[in-house]
């Protein structure tokens, strides 16, 4: 962290062709330094030699045709890959806060608790609303109960989910409408306060009155949270995002303002992806 | 007529090929289904019979007065139990505070009774001499009877110390309760010992005058206590006689009539004269009776009422008496236990007495016996007893109370193991442990459970007793153990046999939990144990409620274990001792149909008792699987 706070005077990375336009270091949140990573102990990478820089405090929003990892890249900003025991960074470095996440003294537990993650699939637990806010911070060891509640109603205050549910705390998350579930599930994730929030395909399961409701939402917290979202849909990464990054067949293929690269990419490809004609 | 679609194949009496295969396999299940119910109504009707057949049983049981008799039966049982406390404390205390005193006088019992034996002709001979001196000295030929004597008695002296010398403190002094000193004394004291007066040595007078004088007000106390009950249980003898002769007669009666024509049968067709006519003789000699003139035989009982009241009044008196008499200190913890238990029974006791008397003095031979008294008799009744000369009965609660006992120390072991397992297996272990653990916990289920059986007698018997017997572990409710085969063994085989149905149920149930959930628990910070314990197992707390259930079910239904392990005990165990009863014998729904259904005649109660325990078995099983069927429809979620 000491290390990028410090070096201001350091220029931006040169400019390349998939990244003509990069952040000043200073602002960078993530630092993704020339990563590989793969499934199967190293045999094939599904992501190579990516490189670029996460800002604090923007929506940066990773897009792609299915299968390009760009999912992948998130899970392991989180370190979630661990869970699938072949899997592996073959190469590289992903620093946030200036920390490299794949140190060996590096707790992942620690790392989750700081980098908050909302999935595809709207997952509250089987519990009541209250119960799955105060989970991540119940299992920190926090017991005390006004300290919960007005956690607890805070995070749904953020999430635009209290005014819905404040008289019914205690029913069951799983009675919830599919909107209203994800957007407890983001309650939950923030009630943690972490500074990243990973979104994968937040909307994908929602309608588009969920979605959009959704869409406002983030656009409240990118003054508080640093956001990454994975997107399929490239109205909603030109809506949602400040910057956008676009991959295919695991590899960055250009990263630049999401103005610039839904108006005018800098690589064919970008553009023809961007205009529907692959993907 | 189709031409092109026809269909192909032969046609026998209308069925086709594809018509036959179906009813083959519907058939199949057809089958079972139809066996199931012969199965469940044969059980149903012969549980069923046993409620009228026991209720004409229990009528017999009051009209002949054995109901009466059983009073003082059932009051002598409670009051034996404390009595054999008094005893078992009396004798505990004595060899621990005279533990020497008693040695000295055991071993020379011991000692004096195998020198007894090994030269009893020496000491025949012995005698008769002495017997002649005497004689000769009247007579006045002293000096060879005397001669022959010495040469005898010197004969003696040389025996004696020979079987001195090769006595063996062990053997002697079985519990080892002397020093090598006190044990060498005991030697040198007996060499003055003479078999032909058999008096004991000073020192083992003394001993013994000591231990006696120590032990004299406890001994006092006992005694009472003891005697307390002999009047009582000279009624009781004459009560079971008296009735007995009644019922015999009775069920005699019942066959009076085709005995008396068999007899008369068997005159008709006699070979000889003298046949025929003894023949006849017997069958006249048998009158037919319509009605057993019960009111009439039960007058025998006219003086009991007041004998009993006399007799259980002073028994109360003597009991009260006895344990106020007994001593207060003592000298381990042991004995204060064991006569603070009497000291707390002592008085339940008096009161018990006090309301059977109540009981037996409203009792009526001829009050009508309602069917409610039947059937609660034999799911409430306290004792299965067959075979009796007295009366026999048929009461579920020991078996039940043993299964359920057995059950529940078997789920209480299994429960954590194998929740503990399955969590590990699908949450924590890599896939190399996965691939082994669970093949092999499964493979737990194929050990037929008679070897299981032998395993417990042969092997965890012992090694629950060695361990029972280890003193620091003395604190332990119910070590050291006095029975190798009991409720603890038993409860820990099922535990075995339970694991592999309740882990494998469970792991379904946890790995029915979707991964998102664990996914969002991790992504939270949570870390895999935090992971496991709050989101995976309360999620798949249903499943895992219903596999528990079904190990219950599993448990409850065993038999062969619990026959070889459990002790096979009929008899309420003991539930005074507080947890120690868990090392207790018992016997099991299960262990009393297998053992005695062998055995029984067809139709008789006792066959038919037999049966209504199997009904009340598999409705337990049958209210268990409906149960976890219900858990897992009604809790389980759909995700």
């Amino acid at each position: 962290m000491s290390n990028s706070m410090n070096d201001t005077t350091r220029t931006a990375t040169a400019p390349v062709p998939n990244n003509p336009n990069p952040i000043a270091k200073q602002d960078a949140m993530i630092e993704i330094d020339d990563v590989s990573f793969s499934y199967d102990h190293g045999q094939t990478n599904v992501l190579r030699n990516i490189s670029f820089d996460i800002p604090a405090g923007k929506v940066t929003a990773l897009i792609g045709p299915s299968g390009c990892g760009k999912s992948t890249l998130l899970r392991c900003l989180n370190r979630m890959n661990d869970l699938v025991d072949t899997s592996k960074v073959t190469n590289g470095q992903i620093r946030i806060m200036g920390q490299d996440i794949n140190a060996s003294d590096v707790d992942p537990i620690e790392l989750r608790k700081q980098v908050g993650m909302v999935f595809q699939k709207y997952n509250p637990f089987p519990k009541s609303i209250y119960d799955n806010v105060a989970y991540g911070l119940r299992i920190q060891g926090i017991k005390n109960k006004p300290k919960l509640d007005e956690a607890v109603e805070r995070s749904l205050r953020r999430a635009a989910l209290w005014g819905e549910v404040k008289d019914r705390l205690g029913s069951s998350a799983l009675g919830l409408s599919g909107g209203q579930q994800q957007r407890l599930c983001i309650a939950r994730t923030i009630a943690v306060s972490p500074r990243i929030v990973l979104m994968d395909e937040p909307c994908s399961a929602l309608d588009p009155i969920a979605t959009a409701r959704i869409e406002e939402l983030i656009a409240e917290l990118r003054e508080e949270f640093t956001i990454v979202i994975v997107t399929h849909n490239m109205q909603q990464a030109t809506r949602v995002s400040d910057r956008t990054a676009f991959f295919y067949i695991g590899e960055l293929i250009e990263y630049d303002s999401t103005a610039k690269i839904f108006s005018n990419p800098s690589v064919k490809q970008t553009e023809e992806y961007i205009t529907g004609r692959f993907g | 007529m189709a031409t092109h679609f026809k269909r192909k194949g032969k046609r026998l009496l209308g069925v086709g090929r594809q018509d036959a295969i179906r009813y083959f396999f519907g058939g199949n299940a057809m089958v079972s289904i139809l066996v199931l119910g012969a199965i469940c109504g044969f059980l149903l009707r012969e549980a069923v019979l046993f409620f009228p057949q026991h209720q004409r049983d229990l009528e017999v049981f009051r009209l002949t007065g054995q109901e009466y008799a059983n009073f003082a039966i059932t009051e002598m049982d409670e009051y034996t139990e404390v009595k054999s406390l008094a005893n078992q404390a009396f004798y505990q205390e004595m060899n621990e505070a005279y533990g020497i005193q008693r040695g000295l006088v055991d071993s020379f019992g011991a000692l004096s009774g195998n020198i007894y034996d090994a030269g009893e002709d020496l000491i025949e001979e012995l005698e008769d001499a002495r017997d002649e001196v005497e004689d000769a000295e009247a007579e006045g030929e002293k000096t060879l009877a005397q001669a022959e004597l010495d040469a005898i008695q010197a004969k003696w002296d040389i025996f004696l110390r020979a079987e001195l010398e090769k006595a063996d403190r062990k053997t002697i002094d079985s519990f080892g309760r002397l020093g090598e000193a006190e044990w060498q004394q005991l030697l040198k004291a007996m060499v003055e010992w003479d078999p032909v007066e058999d008096e004991p040595p000073a020192l083992v007078a003394a001993a013994k005058a000591e231990s006696d004088e120590g032990m004299a007000t406890f001994d006092t106390a006992r005694t009472t206590i003891a005697a307390a009950g002999s009047e009582l249980a000279r009624l009781r003898g004459e009560l079971i006689k008296v009735t007995t002769a009644i019922k015999d007669e009775a069920v005699a009666d019942k066959s009076a009539a085709s005995r008396k024509k068999a007899y008369l049968d068997g005159s008709l067709v006699a070979e000889t004269e003298e046949e025929r006519v003894e023949l006849r003789r017997k069958s006249d000699e048998i009158t037919v009776r319509e009605e057993f003139p019960y009111a009439e035989r039960i007058k025998v009982l006219e003086g009991s009422r007041e004998k009993h009241k006399t007799a259980v009044e002073a028994m109360k008196v003597d009991l009260k008496a006895g344990v106020a008499a007994l001593p207060t200190e003592f000298s381990s913890p042991e004995v204060t236990e064991l006569v603070s238990r009497i000291r707390d029974k002592a008085p339940v006791l008096t009161v018990y007495l006090g309301e059977s008397l109540m009981e037996s003095a409203d009792w009526r031979y001829d009050e009508p016996l309602s069917w409610v008294y039947s059937v609660s008799s034999f799911f409430f009744g306290k004792d299965w007893v067959t075979n009796s000369s007295f009366h026999d009965f048929y009461g579920l609660l020991p078996l039940f109370t043993g299964s359920l006992l057995i059950s529940v120390i078997a789920l209480l072991v299994a429960i954590p193991f194998s929740l503990g397992a399955a969590i590990y297996v699908n949450r924590l272990a890599g896939p190399a442990e996965q691939t082994f653990i669970k093949p092999v916990i499964e493979l737990i289920g194929a050990i037929p459970s008679v070897v299981l059986g032998f395993f417990g007698i042969i092997v965890l018997g012992e090694a629950l007793r060695e361990v029972s017997q280890v003193p620091w572990l003395s604190w332990v409710p119910g070590f050291p153990m006095q029975e190798r085969l009991n409720i603890l063994n038993a409860g820990l085989l099922l535990a075995l046999m339970a694991v592999p149905t309740i882990f494998t149920l469970c792991e379904d149930a946890i790995n029915n939990v979707p991964a998102s959930f664990s996914e969002a628990s991790l992504a939270l910070g949570g870390s895999k144990f935090q992971t496991v314990m709050k989101v995976v197992v309360p999620t798949a707390i249903s499943g895992i409620l219903a596999a528990i259930l079904l190990g219950f079910g599993r448990v409850i239904g065993e038999t062969m274990v619990v026959l070889l392990v459990a002790g096979n005990q009929i008899a309420i165990p003991d539930f005074s001792l507080g947890a120690g009863v868990i090392t207790q014998p018992a016997h099991t729904m299960t262990g009393i149909i297998a053992q005695e259904m062998g055995e029984v005649t067809k139709d008789t109660i006792h066959y038919r008792a037999l049966f209504s325990v199997g009904l009340v078995l598999f409705t337990i099983s049958l209210l268990i699987n409906i149960s976890a069927r219900r858990i897992i429809r009604r809790f389980g979620f759909s995700a």
